[in-house]
């Protein structure tokens, strides 16, 4: 298990180093001059080499690769460096306020999702072609169609326009999460609850489970004691997933109900050409994504005891 | 010697836009456009103003800086207008107002010119404003190591004197008559004892100015949040607490400022929300001004194809604006003759080349030029066909129906023109290198504050020269614009411009956005008339809520 671990965190490293690479190239490839951005739309008359100044102020005058370099040693010592659009402000302290915006829309999200899918997948799972079964279906087919920007604005015309019981938009208040964590659920919910439902039918098929009701095990027993821990499994898989790609869900959603988190963020850095912030957050991105793969592998080989004879006889 | 200007240009300006309307010389689309869109469109009537409350605006983009000297575009600017004050400023009608200076005088060459500043002014620390500030001010943004985007304006200035606390002498490099307008209503002033202390970084999250309102909170892509200042020169504001939220959804805007979440809208919704608010007197206030950038297709003037005018001017004529206007716009817009806005009336002439709409007229020009028509229909000149790209901005729904029509028009007079997306920065730097033929944005050529001065445009090695565009005349004439104190004769310069620009055709230009500035009709205070709606919010301090 350690060499494993090990591996998987040397492996771990190199692919953000090759990530750090690939972003750092993609995002200045972004054809366009974030100098002509900072300048508007205005008649602002400006010579080329007053122009060139202001690109020396930011460092973008060096060559790519001395830019990298400079980049990775501040990343290195902790330091994200400053914002070209926000002037001076450190891309840290952006990245620190956005955080706990969109962590908090998708841990409230993802815990009302499990806490609806895992026992309505169940329940469906185990009731096949039953009628709760059938509405589970319609209901989950609609949940995963749905946009997440249609959903948003028809609720807020509902609930804010028509109702007038909770705002259009931001965070004034907590009732501001209440539809923004809504709109996430759903689809979120949607997902997980199909999966656990696939995972349940495939495993009360298996041999083990006829075995054990041969045995003479209540159905209770069999339910809880065999076949629901083994269908979780697939569904922390999907958990896993989602964290990665946490961003293309909130994104809309931050920008339909106008909250300050990261996908918002990212979305206008890139748009903004301001190279420090993009990248930092890919970045931060790729450690979450490597982090969190490597923890779903190792919770599958906690509750897969096949992993670990796997693991074992290597 | 010297004269006296301040106060003269509002009379000017009022008298012009007074005669020319009842002289008839307005006619067709601009006086159309005078005559009903500066008005405000609402029937309530003004009383006493009352003191308190919070007004909401809402904007579409954060606000990434509170320094003057690098915030640009309507959000950021919403908030500097609060937060400081220039020595003169330009009003909702072009009008320069003074501001940090109660009276200026401009020697007879151009080259000196002499504010007198108001005494009494506190910045918001309670520091008094002196000449020092001023002189500060334009010497941190005007030096190319501060990164401002306003080195520029500052460029020909040869020296600043303070001979004493309330008066400061510029003198000039050159003449520039845009100076007075475009510099002094961008430079705002700093202070020059906490600048100096703290530094640019710290400034720009921490500012203090002399403006109505002071800073209470920032949080760049959520809210700005002010509050009234209570020693404000002009006295205090009549609302307590002004706040700009960031919304970047367009419908969400309107649901904002219909529900009451909201007061006005700093970047306005989609043309159907707007044309609603408009129709609703009862409820809103709206201001509908002519846009100063222009709607345009510009068109790589270093293409083998789009070099030749004549080929330019085809396109003109194979293309129906008016209905372009109606089918993507609702009408609401106006259409454009050249490269100014007819909001800019001191400057605007109606007297141009005209490109009604006319497929045979485009044809004869196409065949004028070589082109004739091939088997498959597209014309086609010594083997070459006639084809280019049009690339517009990625996901601009807007404005892609518009391509789409052109792309129809054009195909009809036997041209192929193919569609294409890029995002916008993309573009322009391919424009920049001829990679890109043409394109499909709204873009500034002349006009800001009122100036018509378009170097940066229309100038040959101008940076946002956008179609690639030489004009010798044109260079010459905005040099001689610039330099031009009379505003008589400058504006014979501008009107020479335009003449050559409708002529030559360097870009397509198509119209004019009305540009809509809604008012929730509980906040009171407004202006009556204004021919450029975004400067009213320079107005805020004497706005007020109606309880």
């Amino acid at each position: 298990m350690g060499r494993y671990l090990l591996t998987r965190i040397l492996q771990g490293i190199l692919v953000i180093l090759l990530i750090s690479l690939f972003t750092f190239a993609i995002v200045r490839l972004i054809p366009g001059d974030p100098v002509d951005l900072l300048l508007g739309e205005g008649q602002v008359p400006i010579t080329e080499a007053q122009v060139e100044a202001i690109r020396r102020q930011w460092g973008l005058d060096r060559p790519l690769w001395e830019q990298y370099l400079i980049w990775m040693g501040k990343m290195l010592t902790g330091s994200l460096g400053t914002s070209i659009i926000r002037t001076g402000v450190p891309v840290s302290r952006m990245i620190w306020e956005a955080v706990p915006v969109t962590a908090l829309l998708n841990l409230l999200a993802l815990g009302i999702a499990l806490a609806v899918a895992i026992p309505a997948g169940i329940i469906a799972g185990s009731r096949r072609n039953s009628w709760f079964d059938y509405l589970f279906t319609a209901g989950t087919t609609l949940g995963v169609a749905v946009p997440n920007f249609w959903l948003g604005l028809m609720l807020i015309v509902l609930f804010g326009v028509v109702l007038r019981w909770l705002p259009p938009f931001g965070l004034r208040s907590w009732q501001g999460y209440i539809l923004p964590v809504a709109v996430l659920a759903t689809e979120q919910m949607a997902v997980l609850a199909r999966v656990m439902r696939g995972a349940m039918i495939e495993i009360l098929a298996q041999d083990y489970i006829k075995t054990a009701r041969s045995k003479g095990l209540s159905y209770g027993a069999i339910l809880f004691g065999h076949a629901v821990p083994n269908a979780l499994l697939p569904v922390v898989t999907v958990i896993g997933f989602r964290i990665a790609f946490l961003l293309s869900g909130t994104l809309i959603i931050e920008s339909v109900f106008a909250l300050p988190g990261l996908g918002r963020l990212l979305y206008d850095s890139v748009f903004r050409l301001d190279y420090q912030v993009a990248q930092a957050i890919v970045m931060l991105l790729s450690i979450l994504v490597v982090v969190v793969n490597l923890l779903t592998d190792l919770t599958y080989a906690a509750i897969d005891p096949r992993l670990r004879l796997l693991a074992r006889s290597r | 010697m010297g004269q006296q200007v301040a106060g003269s240009n509002r009379r000017g300006r009022r008298q012009f836009l007074k005669q020319g309307l009842q002289a008839g010389i307005l006619t067709g689309t601009g006086l159309a456009a005078l005559s009903t869109s500066g008005l405000r469109h609402s029937q309530t009537a003004q009383a006493t103003p009352q003191q308190g409350g919070t007004m909401v605006v809402v904007g579409h983009q954060e606000v990434p800086t509170l320094s003057p000297g690098k915030a640009v575009g309507n959000v950021p600017l919403f908030v500097i207008y609060q937060l400081y004050n220039g020595l003169v400023e330009v009003d909702e009608n072009f009008e320069v107002q003074p501001a940090l200076a109660e009276s200026w005088q401009i020697s007879a060459d151009g080259l000196t010119y002499t504010f007198k500043l108001r005494q009494g002014v506190k910045f918001h620390d309670g520091e008094d404003f002196t000449a020092e500030d001023v002189k500060y001010t334009y010497e941190f943004y005007g030096d190319p190591d501060s990164g401002s985007t306003l080195i520029g304006q500052a460029a020909d200035i040869e020296s600043i004197d303070i001979p004493d606390d309330y008066t400061v002498v510029f003198t000039l490099k050159q003449p520039n008559a845009t100076f007075l307008r475009i510099s002094a209503n961008n430079f705002y002033i700093v202070p020059k004892h906490y600048h100096e202390e703290v530094g640019e970084e710290v400034f720009e999250t921490q500012p203090i100015g002399t403006g109505p309102f002071k800073l209470k909170e920032w949080r760049a892509a959520e809210f700005t949040e002010l509050e009234a200042f209570e020693e404000h020169f002009r006295g205090r504001p009549n609302i307590d607490i002004l706040r700009q939220d960031i919304v970047p959804e367009a419908s969400v805007r309107a649901i904002a400022l219909e529900t009451g979440q909201a007061d006005s809208m700093v970047w306005p919704p989609l043309i159907e929300d707007n044309l609603r608010f408009e129709a609703d007197t009862e409820n809103y206030t709206t201001f509908k001004t002519p846009s100063l950038s222009v709607n345009h297709f510009p068109l790589n003037n270093n293409h083998p194809i789009l070099s030749d005018k004549r080929v330019r001017q085809a396109m003109m004529y194979a293309f129906d604006r008016p209905r372009q206007i109606q089918d993507v716009q609702q009408g609401a817009a106006v259409l454009a003759t050249s490269n100014l806005s007819p909001s800019l009336v001191q400057w605007y002439t109606e007297l141009v080349t005209r490109y009604e709409y006319d497929p045979n007229k485009a044809v004869e020009l196409l065949e004028e030029a070589g082109w004739t028509v091939g088997a498959d229909g597209i014309r086609e000149k010594d083997g070459q066909k006639f084809t280019f790209t049009c690339t517009t901005i990625t996901g601009d729904q807007a404005r892609r129906p518009q391509a789409e029509i052109l792309q129809q028009q054009l195909r009809a007079v036997g041209i192929d023109m193919q569609l294409s997306e890029a995002p916008i920065t993309a573009i322009q730097t391919g424009l920049r290198n001829n990679t890109v033929d043409a394109s499909l944005y709204n873009w500034n050529y002349g006009g800001t504050n009122g100036d018509p001065d378009a170097p940066t445009t229309l100038g040959s090695d101008g940076r946002s020269n956008w179609s690639n565009f030489k004009n010798a005349r044109v260079d010459e004439l905005l040099d001689l614009g610039r330099k031009e104190v009379d505003p008589e004769k400058r504006a014979e310069y501008y009107r020479e411009i335009q003449q050559i620009v409708a002529d030559e055709v360097p870009f397509l230009f198509v119209m004019y956005w009305d540009w809509f500035t809604i008012f929730s009709s509980r906040i009171k205070g407004l202006p009556e008339s204004a021919l450029i709606s975004d400067f009213l919010y320079k107005k805020c301090y004497q706005f007020w809520i109606e309880a």
